[in-house]
C-alpha cells in the first residue's frame, strides 16, 4: 500500500510554525534547517532563488548545490547536496574575525556586520564548508559597452536593478559600487529579513521537491523538530566539532 | 656599497616605482576588481609577499637582540643596519597586508573593536608593537649622529637632520648613557614581542583545522626556522654589500648553513609524514606543491636555486665571503617560492567534493595565477622598500661610527661570543 498523500503542503505547515516562533520570546528561538537529500533533484532552484532574493553579484553564492557522480558504469548515480551556511553552533569563522564583524545572533544565526567587516577574508579561509564568498565588486553588466549620453549602455542596463542592493539583514545598503557589501565577506543568513516578516527563507520556498525544511528547533510541535529527530540525519564534517545547525537526511 | 652599485639599485628602484604606479593606481581606484584570487583561494600574491617580509625581519631582529640585549660587542657594527632593516621590512609588510584588505579604510577597527579570540588581532598588535619598538630603537641609535650631522656646517641637508633630531643641538655623556639604556630596554622588550610576533604568525595558520597542511604543531616551528633562515640570509647579504665587514659574513654563513639544513629537514619531514598519512587533503596539497601547475617553483626555484646551490656554496666555500653572500642572496630571493608554496596549495583544494562542478565563476575556482595588477603593486612596494633602504643607508647614519665594536679578531662564533663586554662610558659633546 502506498504512502498517504499529505493533507497540506509542507510549506503551509512550516509557515505556521514560523509565525508561532515569531510570537515567542526571540531569545527562546533557535533556527535550524534540514535538507532531505533523498528528495533533492538537483534543480538548483534554491540557488537561483537565493541569488535573486539577495541580488547576489557574479562570483557570490550563498547556496550552491554540489553535484557528484558516484559509482562505476553502469552502476552510476548523481548525488546532489545543497550547501548553505551551516550556521555552526561552534563556528570557526566567528573566532577568527579580528573585528567582531561576524557573530552569532541569539537565535543561532551567524551573520556579518557589513559596516564593520574589514575584508581580510580570514573567515573564508577558516570555514570548513567554503560557505563564505567575498564580494569583489563584480557586475553582470561589466561587459556591456558604455555609451555616454545615451539611454542605453552599461550604466543604463544596471540602473534600477543591479545597482540597487537587496535589503539583506533588513537594512538599506548604498548603491552597488559605493561601499559595502563590496569588499566584504558574504554568506547565507537564513533570509533574516524574510523571517522578520513571517516568510520562510527563499531556498525553502523555491524548493520544488520540498527537500528543505526550516523552523525553530526549540519548538517540539514544529515540523523541523520531527525531521531533526530522524535516524537518517547527519551533519557535514561532524568530526570537526563545529556543530552545524543545518542537518541533512540521508 | 660603491657609488656605481648604489646608482644602479636606486635606478632600478625608481623604475620599479614608476611601473608599479599603474598597479597601485588601479588598486586604489578600482579596489580588488583586477585581482585574480577569489573566494576559494582568498589570499594571493600580496599575502605571499607579506609572509616573505615577515620572515625577512627575523635575522635582523636576532642581530639587534644579540647586540643590544646580550651586548655582543662584535655585532655592534651591524646593529643599526639590522634595526633599520627590521623597520623597512615591517613597513613593506604592513603595506602589503593593508592593500590586501577589502576595506582598508576600516583597519582602525582592529584597535577600537578587537576580537581577542582572533590570532589576526594579536598579530596586528605584535606587528605594531614591533614597529613602535624598532622606530624608537632606530631613533635612539641614530640620534647621536643625527645631532652631530645637524651641527656639522659641511653637511648637506642639515635642516632635515635637525628636524629628525627633534631640534636637539646638544648631546652629552648623560644623553648617550640614557639612549643606551633606552635601546637596551627596547631590545629586552622586543625579545618577547618578537617571539610572539613570529610565533603568532605561524599559529595564525596552524589553528585552522580545516586546512590539511597548515593544521599542525609543526607549522609555527617551520615558520620560526623559515623566518630565521630568510632573515638571517638577508642580513648576511646586506652586511656583505653595505658594511663590507667580511669577517662577520663567515660566521653568519655558518649559521645560515645550519638553518638551511634544519629547514630542509623540516620540509622533508612534512612531505614524508604527509604522504605516509595518506589523508586525501594532505596528499592533494603536497601533490599540488610537487607536481601541480607551479611544480617549477618548488623544484627549480626553491630546491635548486634556493637550497642545493646555496648548500654547495656554503659547504665548499665557507671562508669566502663573496660565496657566502651569494648563497644568502639566492636563499633570500628564492624564498618567495617557499612562501607561495606554503600558502597557495593548501587553499587550492576544494573543501567539499563536487564544489568544482557547481556555480561556475572565475572567483569560484582554485587555479590561481596572480594578475598583472597584483605583480605591479608588489613591484611598487618592493621598489619602495628598496629606495627607503638605499636612502637610509646613504643619508642616515645607519652604519656604526668607525671603531665601534670593530675588534678585528678572526670572526668565529667563539670570538664573537667572547667579545661580550660592558660598553665603554665614552661620550661625545657637540656644541
Amino acid at each position: 500500500m502506498g504512502q498517504m498523500l499529505p493533507k497540506e503542503d509542507l510549506l503551509v505547515r512550516m509557515q505556521r510554525d514560523l509565525r508561532r516562533a515569531n510570537t515567542k520570546d526571540p531569545t527562546k528561538v533557535q533556527w535550524a534547517m534540514v535538507i532531505d537529500l533523498a528528495k533533492c533533484v538537483g534543480c538548483h532552484a534554491c540557488t537561483i532563488g537565493c541569488v535573486a532574493e539577495n541580488k547576489l553579484p557574479p562570483g557570490v553564492v550563498y547556496r550552491p548545490v554540489l553535484e557528484e557522480e558516484v559509482g562505476t558504469y553502469p552502476n552510476v548515480r548523481r548525488r546532489f547536496l545543497p550547501r548553505p551556511c551551516m550556521h555552526c553552533m561552534n563556528p570557526p569563522c566567528v573566532k577568527v574575525c579580528p573585528v567582531k564583524a561576524t557573530y552569532k545572533t541569539v537565535q543561532g544565526v551567524t551573520v556579518v556586520n557589513y559596516k564593520r567587516c574589514i575584508g581580510c577574508r580570514y573567515c573564508l579561509v577558516a570555514c570548513p564548508y567554503a560557505a563564505r564568498t567575498s564580494d569583489f565588486g563584480e557586475w553582470y553588466t561589466r561587459e556591456t559597452p558604455e555609451i555616454p549620453g545615451k539611454i542605453v549602455g552599461r550604466k543604463a542596463a544596471a540602473k534600477g536593478y543591479e545597482d540597487k542592493p537587496a535589503v539583506e539583514y533588513g537594512k538599506t545598503w548604498p548603491d552597488r559600487g559605493h561601499g559595502s557589501p563590496v569588499g566584504n565577506a558574504r554568506k547565507c543568513h537564513f533570509c533574516l529579513h524574510r523571517l522578520a516578516i513571517g516568510m520562510l527563507p527563499m531556498c525553502v520556498t523555491t524548493c520544488i521537491g520540498r527537500a528543505t525544511f526550516f523552523g525553530d528547533r526549540n519548538d517540539p510541535d514544529a515540523f523541523i523538530s520531527e525531521q531533526l529527530a530522524s535516524p537518517r540525519s547527519f551533519r557535514l564534517k561532524e568530526e570537526l566539532g563545529t556543530q552545524p545547525s543545518v542537518v541533512y537526511l540521508k | 656599497m660603491n657609488e656605481k652599485k648604489f646608482k644602479i639599485l636606486m635606478t632600478l628602484g625608481v623604475i620599479g616605482l614608476i611601473l608599479g604606479s599603474w598597479g597601485m593606481g588601479s588598486r586604489l581606484i578600482f579596489g580588488h576588481a583586477s585581482v585574480n584570487y577569489g573566494s576559494y583561494v582568498p589570499w594571493g600574491l600580496w599575502v605571499v609577499f607579506y609572509l616573505f617580509f615577515v620572515g625577512l625581519t627575523a635575522g635582523a631582529f636576532l642581530i639587534t637582540i644579540m647586540t643590544y640585549m646580550f651586548r655582543v660587542e662584535r655585532l655592534k657594527t651591524v646593529g643599526r643596519l639590522s634595526a633599520f632593516t627590521v623597520l623597512v621590512a615591517l613597513v613593506c609588510e604592513l603595506i602589503f597586508i593593508t592593500l590586501d584588505l577589502g576595506h582598508m579604510e576600516r583597519l582602525y577597527r582592529i584597535m577600537i573593536s578587537p576580537s581577542f579570540t582572533s590570532l589576526m588581532t594579536w598579530f596586528v598588535i605584535f606587528t605594531n608593537l614591533m614597529l613602535i619598538i624598532y622606530l624608537l630603537e632606530s631613533y635612539f641609535l641614530l640620534r647621536e649622529d643625527l645631532i652631530a650631522w645637524a651641527n656639522d656646517p659641511a653637511k648637506k641637508g642639515r635642516r632635515i637632520y635637525r628636524l629628525l633630531a627633534l631640534n636637539q643641538t646638544h648631546y652629552g655623556i648623560r644623553d648617550q648613557n640614557r639612549d643606551k639604556s633606552r635601546v637596551r630596554f627596547l631590545s629586552i622588550i622586543s625579545l618577547p614581542a618578537g617571539l610572539l610576533f613570529y610565533g603568532t604568525n605561524g599559529a595564525f595558520f596552524a589553528i585552522l583545522q580545516n586546512r590539511p597542511i597548515w593544521n599542525s604543531a609543526m607549522t609555527p616551528l617551520i615558520f620560526i626556522t623559515a623566518a630565521l633562515l630568510s632573515g638571517g640570509a638577508l642580513i648576511t647579504a646586506l652586511i656583505y654589500a653595505f658594511h663590507e665587514d667580511e669577517e662577520l659574513v663567515r660566521p653568519l654563513g655558518q649559521v645560515i648553513l645550519y638553518l638551511l639544513v634544519i629547514f630542509t629537514l623540516q620540509e622533508v619531514l612534512q612531505f614524508f609524514v604527509g604522504y605516509q598519512s595518506k589523508i586525501t587533503g594532505i596528499v592533494t596539497s603536497l601533490n599540488l606543491i610537487a607536481f601541480g601547475r607551479y611544480w617549477w617553483t618548488f623544484w627549480i626555484i626553491h630546491l635548486l636555486f634556493g637550497t642545493l646551490i646555496p648548500l654547495i656554496l656554503l659547504i665548499k666555500s665557507p671562508e669566502q665571503p663573496r660565496a657566502v653572500a651569494w648563497a644568502c642572496f639566492l636563499i633570500v630571493i628564492t624564498f618567495v617560492a617557499v612562501r607561495f608554496n606554503f600558502l597557495i596549495p593548501d587553499l587550492a583544494i576544494y573543501k567539499l567534493d563536487g564544489l568544482e562542478l557547481t556555480f561556475f565563476h572565475p572567483r569560484l575556482r582554485t587555479n590561481y595565477v596572480p594578475s598583472v595588477m597584483e605583480w605591479l603593486v608588489s613591484l611598487w612596494i618592493i621598489s619602495f622598500g628598496l629606495i627607503a633602504f638605499l636612502a637610509g643607508s646613504r643619508w642616515l647614519p645607519i652604519h656604526a661610527p668607525a671603531g665601534e665594536g670593530a675588534k678585528k679578531d678572526p670572526a668565529t662564533w667563539c670570538n664573537i661570543l667572547d667579545s661580550q663586554a660592558v660598553d665603554g662610558q665614552g661620550g661625545t659633546h657637540h656644541a
